[in-house]
């Protein structure tokens, strides 16, 4: 035992102490505020100031209107629902809106009058100044837009999205205001009548339901994993690989047995990633608070038990694709090697996003049962079964044991790979001669 | 000392790997308080041996008993080895690195520092402590190496070609630290390839070739056993002096110095009466003992 906190020890400090991990620390955090915000400061400057627009009203009465909703930028029949955050939304029009609401709409509006000018006329003059860069662009109301004509947008940009889907948005509800106006019908009843109804989702017993947070929750957790075995994966491999391109494995095999020295490895390395991942955590959660400025946060809420779960999973998703770095690592003589030999077994994380869409739909099916049972799997699929409809509680105790056991056997497999495997330096491994030295030794 | 209950038995032990077997059949004894000699050619079977005995493998047969009990895990920790492939963490302070092999040898801390200091003195080392290991000369590497093996004071020392790699100096130093560690009343066993430094510090050899044991016993013993009764000297004047068909069986001379086989049950004290009578100036006179080198070149020989 105390060897084994040698290893652990030894593992950790080596690792916490070097400026790589000092480094990737510090700019981890950074390149994450950086994705995050970079976009939205991006979205935000909009070059050459404020859009100068003129409309050319041939309907005599549609301007103020226009003017005013292009001002504001409010959206017809979709009331702000909160701070929900955008949702799996592939439509790229949605998401062009969903964007174009992070910048700043900033629009400086004039009338041309017509004063009895032919419009070509006009249409010159305004084509010279948005040339001379007087003007962004223009918009020409025809004389029956209020019956069905098209109204007409050019602009310097005319790819801009958002501008052009602002304008378009503008001009309609300017239009069906106006229909509602000319039908003698009040405005603000009808805006009040065609609110949207909010839909409450309830569980059967009448509980609320852990709704859609969770399940953002449950892939994030799966992402997570994912993306820390991905990082951490390597890690692992080349802890184990160390000690044999250095051959002091030979003096760690005659000092301890294989298997507390293996999961010494696995231990302190992995200590070494949830240090990293904790202070990325904290330094989200700080950011988060200073963001909000005080104010309460509208952080999901999530229940302390189903927040256990979440660890849970999250650790032995993590150490159960973390051995398997080791069993190849154990394997292989090269770092490289092992990447590419462990990458297809990270895969069926991948597999396990792709049962649990099915499972959400029939959690309790003997599919699920069995993806949620299947250690590789699990910490998604049972996570998914947990919040859709929590199962029987040995389900979930038999998943977790089922993915200890599986944790600490291959281990087991890995320390019997690695002892076998040190006598025979640079020497590859085939399968089954790898199968033949986790029976023998 | 015959009756010592010996540290080391290695009883009709084998070991193969697949098709290649790299040890047939071996069994010797290590006594307490003596360096045991494990020599042979590279290849015969040496660090698979060692790997035996401190239970890195396990033998496919035989018996191997340590401190009088059967091997196990426990008994590690009685033993100091530096294996052949040498190996530290480059990257770790030379401090730390013994700290943490003290550590894997059940020893922390005061008594680990302490003796860590101790040894680091002993061989040189203090003023690279807090060094990091890369910095090391392959030399000073490879002492920290020893150190590793002797930090938890092991009653059982196994030393695996402790002396390739060093230069003239370190070799000395090397060769005082073992014998005092045979002063403290240490078992060492010394495997190596260097027939003329086993020769120099072992009292008990065991030669193997090609997995199989050619020969053990006590050195002196051996050596005495394969005496040629032969003699090197120098000496001046009385030319033809040697050319005594009665006395002298062989005559090789190198440069000054002759190297002289008497003729079966001939004494080499009549070889110098008859030169000294003849007049000559004897400068040297010196019993030849066959080198392990030798002995093993003919022990070889005879097996094929």
């Amino acid at each position: 035992m105390r060897k084994f906190l040698a290893v652990v020890k030894r593992e950790y400090v080596q690792r916490v102490r070097t400026k790589f991990f000092v480094i990737a620390t510090i700019l981890g955090p950074l390149l994450m505020a950086g994705f995050t915000i970079v976009p939205a400061l991006m979205f935000s400057i909009k070059a050459g100031g404020p859009t100068r627009l003129a409309i050319v009203d041939q309907t005599g009465k549609m301007y103020e209107r226009v003017a005013k909703e292009l001002a504001s930028g409010k959206k017809p029949n979709k009331p702000q629902v909160g701070t929900d955050p955008p949702v799996g939304n592939n439509n790229p029009k949605e998401q062009a809106e969903q964007a174009g609401k992070l910048f700043q709409r900033n629009f400086i509006v004039e009338e041309v009058h017509l004063d009895n000018r032919p419009l070509d006329q006009i249409r010159g003059q305004l084509d010279t100044r948005v040339q001379k860069k007087e003007l962004d662009g223009y918009i020409v109301l025809p004389p029956n837009l209020l019956k069905d004509e098209q109204p007409e947008f050019r602009a310097r940009n005319a790819a801009d999205l958002f501008t052009q889907n602002h304008v378009e948005d503008s001009i309609s509800r300017a239009v069906r205001a106006q229909r509602l106006v000319d039908a003698n019908i009040d405005e603000k009843a009808v805006e009040k009548m065609s609110q949207p109804v909010d839909l409450k989702t309830t569980g059967a017993g009448g509980k609320e339901s852990k709704g859609e947070a969770s399940f953002f929750f449950v892939f994030g957790i799966g992402l997570l994993i994912y993306m820390s075995v991905l990082l951490y994966g390597q890690f692992v491999l080349g802890a184990v690989i160390e000690e044999k391109e250095t051959r002091i494995a030979e003096i760690l095999f005659s000092s301890m047995r294989s298997f507390p020295l293996m999961m010494g490895k696995l231990i302190g390395v992995s200590l070494v990633a949830l240090t990293q991942l904790g202070i990325w955590a904290a330094a989200f959660v700080a950011f988060s608070l200073w963001a909000a400025g005080g104010s309460s946060i509208s952080m999901p809420h999530i229940p302390p038990m189903l927040f256990l779960y979440f660890t849970l999973y999250f650790l032995m998703g993590y150490f159960i694709y973390a051995t398997v770095y080791a069993v190849v690592g154990s394997m292989v003589t090269t770092t490289q090697e092992g990447g590419q030999l462990a990458l297809p077994i990270v895969l069926l994380l991948v597999a396990g996003f792709y049962l649990s869409f099915n499972i959400i739909s029939s959690p309790n099916s003997s599919l699920a049962f069995w993806a949620s049972m299947f250690p590789f799997f699990a910490p998604i699929t049972m996570l998914v079964r947990i919040v859709t409809e929590t199962p029987p509680m040995w389900q979930i105790l038999l998943s977790l044991g089922i993915g200890v056991a599986t944790i600490v056997g291959l281990v087991w497999v890995a320390s019997r790979i690695y002892r076998v495997g040190m006598l025979m330096y640079g020497k590859k491994a085939t399968i089954p001669e790898v199968w033949r030295w986790i029976r023998q030794s | 000392m015959e009756d010592t209950k010996p540290t080391l038995v290695l009883d009709h032990v084998s070991k193969s790997f697949g098709e290649f077997a790299a040890v047939s059949d071996l069994s010797l004894q290590v006594r307490p308080g003596r360096v045991f000699g494990l020599i042979g050619p590279n290849g015969a079977g040496k660090t698979t041996t060692i790997r035996m005995i401190v239970n890195i493998t396990i033998p496919d047969s035989g018996r191997i008993e340590l401190f009088g009990q059967q091997m196990n895990t426990a008994l590690q920790d009685r033993i100091g080895y530096l294996p052949e492939e040498r190996g530290l963490y480059k990257r770790m302070k030379v401090g730390e690195q013994l700290r943490f092999f003290a550590e894997l040898k059940d020893l922390r801390g005061k008594e680990a520092e302490a003796r860590i200091d101790s040894w680091l003195e002993r061989l040189q080392l203090t003023a690279w402590k807090d060094k990091r290991t890369k910095e090391l000369s392959k030399g000073m590497q490879q002492k920290v190496q020893f150190i590793t093996s002797v930090i938890h004071n092991p009653d059982l020392i196994i030393l695996d070609e402790p002396f390739s790699g060093l230069d003239p100096v370190n070799v000395e130093l090397m060769k005082e630290t073992i014998l005092e560690q045979k002063a403290a009343g240490k078992t060492i066993i010394l495997s190596t390839h260097q027939m003329e430094i086993a020769e120099k510090l072992c009292d008990d050899v065991c030669m193997i070739n090609k997995s199989h044991k050619v020969l053990d016993g006590k050195l002196r013993e051996i050596r005495r056993s394969f005496s040629r009764n032969a003699v090197a000297l120098q000496f001046e004047g009385g030319d033809g002096l040697l050319n005594d068909p009665a006395l002298v069986a062989n005559i090789t001379q190198n440069g000054e110095e002759f190297e002289v086989l008497l003729v079966p049950g001939k004494n080499p004290q009549e070889l110098l009466r008859h030169l000294v009578d003849a007049g000559a100036a004897v400068t040297k006179f010196e019993l030849v003992e066959p080198s392990l080198h030798d002995i093993f070149i003919e022990k070889v020989r005879e097996v094929a």
